[in-house]
């Protein structure tokens, strides 16, 4: 019994209540799209997302690009002065994989003085 | 459709899907922060403030409670920043010549829809912000008390406590102020 008057006097407070909601304004709905669009035209993070994500890809392709040529260079050079059974001597292998670890020292060097300078930026 | 699909399409960058989540919620948007403010004009910048932070925040909103929830919490936040004021500490006294022994557990009132409108607005006036704000969110949105909880940063019980209090206190400003119960007709 006690549930059920419970129950009812809840739902008269929402018979009640009902009639109290403010309603929007019609323009609040435009005003509200004008200025996210305006905010998101203005937002410089989406270029200058693609912008950082674009000077990374060059950095890349610079920096592996001239070790691919090295590479590509010193087969050739070796091909043709010591002949094809040196190209799979330690001696060669060894070279290359220094070459390969001395690029990509580079790389990581260079990704890390741009994400420092990212986070100097910030601050 | 569902929201977490319009969400990725505005996370995509599909802005014009925001546009639902305005429309489903601007109503409930502007009743909360009306609440809070008191008045039109703030409520109206308060709302789109909301609006554009939960705008620029989507991305950390995560789909484990409802938007509205989270939308509502943006408004609530906002509005109390708005108004600097405190909702749960003190509030507006209320005149009442001891209407609690008026009240009785019945609600009654008698006539018609317009003059139910404007003594409902005028009561939940007089109330303590806090109070009113949690009447409109349970009754008129029809928001669990889990919800409401997480849009006030109350816990749960004491959600229950301020609920049962604020209708206590409802029912006595109605019969205090205009010598009626109220009853849906």
């Amino acid at each position: 019994m006690d549930k059920y008057n419970k129950q009812k006097e809840h739902e008269k407070f929402r018979q009640i209540l009902a009639s109290a909601k403010v309603g929007a304004p019609e323009n609040l709905r435009h005003r509200i799209m004008q200025q996210i669009e305006t905010e998101k035209a203005l937002s410089p993070h989406s270029t200058k997302r693609k912008k950082e994500r674009e000077n990374m890809l060059r950095e890349m392709a610079v920096i592996f690009g001239t070790m691919y040529a090295i590479l590509a260079a010193m087969v050739a050079g070796v091909y043709f002065l010591l002949g094809k059974d040196f190209l799979l001597s330690p001696r060669f292998i060894g070279a290359a994989v220094l070459v390969g670890s001395i690029f990509s020292l580079l790389w990581l060097i260079s990704r890390l003085d741009s994400h420092l300078r990212e986070s100097k930026k910030i601050r | 459709m569902n929201e977490n699909q319009r969400l990725q399409q505005v996370l995509s960058g599909n802005t014009s899907a925001f546009a639902y989540f305005v429309d489903t919620y601007q109503d409930m948007a502007i009743t909360i922060a009306y609440r809070i403010c008191g008045n039109m004009q703030d409520a109206e910048d308060v709302v789109q403030e909301s609006y554009v932070k939960a705008f620029r925040n989507l991305r950390s909103f995560r789909s484990d409670s409802k938007f509205s929830t989270w939308l509502y919490r943006i408004v609530y936040n906002t509005a109390i920043t708005h108004t600097k004021s405190q909702m749960w500490i003190g509030g507006r006294e209320v005149a009442m010549e001891d209407a609690s022994q008026l009240a009785d557990n019945t609600l009654e009132i008698n006539m018609n829809e317009s003059e139910r409108k404007e003594i409902v607005a005028d009561v939940l006036q007089k109330m303590p912000t806090g109070d009113a704000l949690l009447l409109t969110l349970y009754y008129m949105e029809d928001n669990p008390v889990k919800e409401i909880a997480r849009i006030t940063g109350l816990n749960e019980p004491n959600v229950k406590v301020k609920l049962f209090r604020a209708r206590k206190l409802f029912k006595e400003i109605v019969v205090s102020n205009y010598g009626v119960q109220i009853t849906g007709t």
